[in-house]
């Protein structure tokens, strides 16, 4: 992969979506894309755009939820925090992720 | 990411839920993506950039707007529903666009839809349920025949101890019951007595059908002995008539003619016994609630011992798992067969086995099947009326599909929406044709009231659920294949002007002719066979019955009173006792009363409701002429007061009527005339003698044949004076100006002030038995006659369709022969020749298909040959008469083409 950005894994970009909501609160999509951004310090590839039918899946499963609001700049815009089922479910997704995450380790420490 | 079952549903609910509100939430994605490009233009600003770089910039970061608007979307609803609803609008819109066509459309599916379910709902209710007993398939009738009386009496009843012989011996037969049809007087002790009916059956009868009760216990082998016969079982329509339901039924009494009999039992709802008669083929009509008493059968001493005679049961019996009619047909005819050889029998004995369906509604099998045909033929034809009506529709929006083929429309996706469109009618001709169905079921059940069964004929949900689904199939099916021919259409060629059109139109043209060949051939056929069935019917109205049932009330008197029946009431032996003498007076009295009453022409008794059929047959013996037993002429026995050919209006043709003189000596006797002619052949019989009940009668009249016990057969009859046995159900005949109405309480009046006690169970005028007995030949003539007049008119638009839309495809053509010189009548010649071709041979194959139907249906016809010119020449004058209406207007636009207009138009 080298310096190129790597892309988006399936799955993991509804994670990050739900971290961020859970360490920053409420917040509209565009606050949530610059911070993913920021926290993967560019690493990734992240069309903004694809943030918004993620926001939507997550919504419809009901993990998140939105409301129309005001930013600081005085700008109408969709807030999205995180529901109660939401917060159960990141425990139950970073659980999750860890292991997949340990188990690729094993795979591709030196087999020595 | 684990997704559970509980958020898959969550997201279901979203995506329907955002169904309803899509304009709202397009509007707030459109506001969130801008807000979004926003942030990032004004953050991108505060770095410095330019405000193009930064729109640029901001752009850039987003990804494509459009596509995320477009995944957003199909994330959103549910992408499929949402073409479907698209075409769904689209098709409504244009049937919208042609209501001419969905109305045509609608109604021709909603009325054959209809009509087929609601015969079919009477076809099954009738002949394809399955009896309420315990594999009914199992359950046959059997009767016997007299070889030497086969000719009188083709079929007849059982003899008890024939009855017992064969169930003992026989190994194909696992129990048989025997059952008899008396009528029940009953009371509760509240009013006047009134009359039930019931059967006497054996013990074992519940056990054949295998049936149980619902509260008590059937009958017990020791209870078909005399004496010990007191208990009947009730039905559960007459626990809930006679006593409301009373959960304490059991052990209570019922006066069942003189006697207070104990109910044992009583039978679940489910249970029906259709009406039997021991006459074969005679009365089975009526509903299966009929019966509402049980009880023991006790046969006489002297249907015990008898061998050759008492021909008084019926057997209804379950064959053995495994053993078909035939197998036990054989074995029964068999055992018969070698017990009379073995008793030295002078009859020739065999026994006759049938399915207790065939017994019951073997009669109206085939015109029930008949009308069933009828009714698909009708449908058939609404289904080809409605192809060529798609067909024409194909062709008209042929440039319409180019242009949306030639715009990237797949074919699957033109397909979807004819499919859609054609849905959508069979639909909307499912819900008609279920609201027709229900109300042709209600037609049906008025006017066929009297076929056997027809009380279980019922209009079931999973059927008005069957006729809507044919609906949708049928409008699918007969859609389909013309909207594939107009998708074969190539754009560029449709697109091109109308002449290049010309010959797939004419393709269509030829495709349509073919249909509306078929369909003459249909209604040929239909006609046919309802011209034959009318006719036959006509011809049982109008023949000469010989006597006149106009004007005529009757009422049948029951006199099983014990001051009436006691002593002995076998009429073979008649005498001086005190019921006969008690019946005597009363009959004279009451006839004294009757004949007082204003308006009244005549008045008379009979035995036997007229057209109730064959009852009380019996031999008649010349003691000058003693011929082979077994071959003794047989005739109905009917006992008459003097008086009754004027009530009845029957000529008398020689001799006298009987009259007060006889009282004294009622050893006289009337014959028909038939009777007459076979037991005296070339002779003068007045005068002459005959033996009966070991007595010698004198003639002293001949009567007309009158058919007085089936409008359809002239059955041979003898009269006897009444006085020589009082009957126990005297029928008293009034010939008055005044309707029933009036007359039928004022008989009832006039009879009871002679005895209170006397139950009245019918009072109906001649007019109405006579149109009763016809019932079913009438039913039939009536609703065949419907189908095919629908038949005429479906005709007649067929061809109507094909006509105006060939010679609007031609209006060029005309024009330009106009303008040659040709005359109008030249063109009018073209077009009746154009219309001549899909007729002429439809009649051809409606003919053919008519000989087939009519060998089939020769059999149910009274009288009429199967080959009736008149029937024939009269359909087949119809059809082209109509034919001809159905060309007039095509042939006015034909010859009024203005030339100059027609050659402008394109």
């Amino acid at each position: 992969m080298g310096e190129s950005k790597s892309d988006v894994l399936q799955g993991t970009l509804d994670l990050m979506v739900l971290k961020t909501l859970e360490s920053m609160g409420s917040l509209h999509g565009y606050g949530i894309a610059c911070r993913i951004e920021q926290i993967s310090d560019d690493t990734l590839s992240l069309n903004q755009g694809t943030i918004y039918p993620a926001l939507l899946r997550l919504e419809q499963r009901g993990w998140i939820k939105s409301e129309w609001g005001t930013s600081e700049a005085n700008r109408r815009a969709k807030f999205y925090s995180l529901s109660r089922i939401g917060r159960k479910q990141i425990e139950m997704e970073t659980e999750n992720w860890e292991r997949i995450a340990a188990t690729m380790a094993r795979f591709l420490a030196p087999s020595n | 990411m684990k997704v559970r079952k509980s958020d898959l549903i969550r997201t279901l609910l979203s995506r329907c839920a955002s169904l309803f509100r899509r304009q709202t939430l397009d509007a707030d994605l459109d506001e969130e993506l801008h807000t979004h490009i926003a942030f990032a233009i004004e953050e991108n600003l505060k770095r410095g950039m330019s405000e193009q770089e930064s729109r640029k910039a901001a752009m850039r970061a987003f990804g494509g707007v459009s596509q995320t608007k477009e995944r957003y979307r199909t994330q959103q609803g549910l992408p499929w529903i949402e073409t479907l609803a698209h075409d769904v609008r689209y098709a409504l819109r244009q049937l919208r666009k042609s209501p001419g066509f969905a109305v045509t459309a609608i109604l021709t599916l909603a009325l054959g839809v209809g009509s087929v379910t609601a015969v079919f709902s009477v076809v099954k209710g009738v002949l394809l349920q399955p009896y309420a007993f315990r594999d009914p398939g199992q359950v046959i009738v059997w009767r016997e025949t007299i070889r030497e009386m086969q000719r009188a009496v083709p079929l007849m009843p059982d003899n008890y101890r024939h009855y017992l012989n064969l169930k003992t011996h026989a190994n194909s037969i696992q129990d048989a019951a025997i059952i008899q049809n008396p009528v029940f007087s009953i009371s509760t002790g509240v009013d006047h007595p009134h009359m039930t009916e019931g059967l006497a059956v054996s013990p074992n009868f519940f056990s054949v059908l295998g049936v149980n009760p619902l509260m008590g216990r059937t009958f017990a082998q020791e209870e078909a002995q005399s004496g010990r016969d007191k208990e009947i079982i009730l039905t559960w329509g007459a626990w809930q008539r006679l006593f409301h339901g009373n959960p304490s039924i059991l052990g209570m009494t019922l006066r069942v003619g003189d006697e207070a009999q104990t109910i044992v039992g009583v039978l679940p709802k489910s249970f029906r016994f259709p009406v039997v008669s021991m006459m074969p083929g005679q009365a089975t009509y009526g509903s299966t609630e009929r019966y509402e008493i049980f009880k023991p059968l006790v046969p006489s001493q002297e249907e015990l011992t008898v061998n050759d005679g008492d021909f008084n049961y019926l057997v209804v019996a379950r064959l053995k798992p495994g053993v078909s009619v035939q197998q036990a047909q054989g074995e029964l005819d068999g055992i018969e067969k070698a017990t009379a050889a073995a008793d030295h029998l002078a009859i020739h004995l065999s026994v006759v086995v049938q399915p207790f369906s065939q017994e019951i509604t073997g009669d109206v099998s085939k015109p029930l099947w008949l009308l069933f045909a009828a009714v698909t033929g009708v449908l058939l034809m609404a289904c080809v009326n409605l192809a060529n009506l798609q067909i024409a529709r194909g062709v008209a929006r042929e440039p319409e599909t180019a242009l949306r083929a030639a715009l990237g429309a797949g074919r699957a996706r033109l397909l979807q929406a004819v499919l859609i469109e054609n849905f959508l009618l069979g639909f909307a001709g499912g819900l008609g044709g279920i609201a027709f169905a229900l109300i042709g079921e209600k037609l049906l059940l008025q006017t066929a009231a009297n076929l056997p069964r027809m009380n279980e004929v019922h209009l079931s949900a999973p059927m008005l659920f069957f006729a809507l689904a044919l609906s949708v199939l049928t409008s699918l099916g007969f859609g389909i294949l013309p909207a594939l021919r107009s998708l074969r259409v190539l754009p560029q060629g449709a697109l091109q002007s109308s002449s290049t059109r010309l010959s797939s139109n004419k393709q269509a043209v030829r495709s349509r002719r073919l249909l509306v060949a078929v369909e003459v051939a249909c209604s040929v056929t239909l006609l046919i066979v309802t011209a034959l069935i009318t006719r036959s019917f006509s011809h049982l109205l109008t023949q000469d019955r010989q006597f006149n049932s106009q004007h005529v009330v009757m009422a049948r008197t029951d006199l099983s009173e014990p001051r009436y029946s006691s002593g002995e009431n076998m009429p073979q032996n008649p005498g001086a006792d005190p019921g006969s003498l008690a019946r005597d007076s009363m009959i004279a009295r009451t006839l004294d009363r009757l004949h007082s009453l204003p308006g009244v022409q005549s008045v008379a008794i009979t035995n036997v409701i007229p057209l109730s059929g064959d009852m009380s047959v019996d031999g008649l013996v010349r003691p000058d002429h003693p011929v082979p037993a077994g071959q003794t002429p047989l005739a109905n026995r009917r006992f008459i007061s003097p008086g009754y050919f004027d009530a009845m209006e029957i000529p008398l043709l020689a001799g006298r009527d009987f009259n007060q003189q006889d009282r004294d000596n009622p050893r006289v006797l009337i014959l028909s005339d038939k009777t007459a002619k076979t037991v005296f052949p070339g002779e003068n019989p007045l005068g002459r003698t005959i033996r009966h009940w070991e007595r010698i009668y004198t003639i002293v009249g001949i009567a007309a044949d009158a058919r007085i016990n089936d409008l359809k057969r002239n059955a041979p009859v003898f009269y006897l004076p009444y006085w020589d046995f009082p009957p126990l159900n005297p029928v008293f005949l009034v010939r008055s100006s005044q309707t029933i109405q009036t007359l039928g309480p004022v008989m009832r009046q006039a009879i009871w002030s002679i005895d209170p006690n006397i139950s009245i169970p019918t009072v109906i005028s001649l007019d109405t038995q006579v149109d009763e007995s016809v019932a079913t030949d009438r039913f039939q003539a009536i609703i065949l006659s419907s189908f095919g007049g629908a038949a005429l008119l479906l005709a007649v638009l067929g061809i109507y369709g094909v006509l105006v839309y060939s010679v609007s495809l031609r209006t060029q053509e005309f024009g330009i022969r106009i303008a040659l010189g040709s005359s109008r009548a030249t063109l009018a010649r073209l077009v009746l020749r154009d219309a001549s071709y899909p007729v002429l041979s439809g009649i051809a194959l409606g003919l053919l298909g008519a000989a087939a139907a009519a060998r089939w249906v020769s059999s149910i016809l009274y009288e009429t040959s199967a080959i009736d010119p008149w029937a024939i020449g009269l359909s087949m004058a119809l059809l082209l008469i109509a034919a001809l209406l159905a060309s007039l207007i095509p042939l006015r636009k034909a010859t009024s083409v203005d030339p100059m207009i027609a050659l402008r138009a394109e």
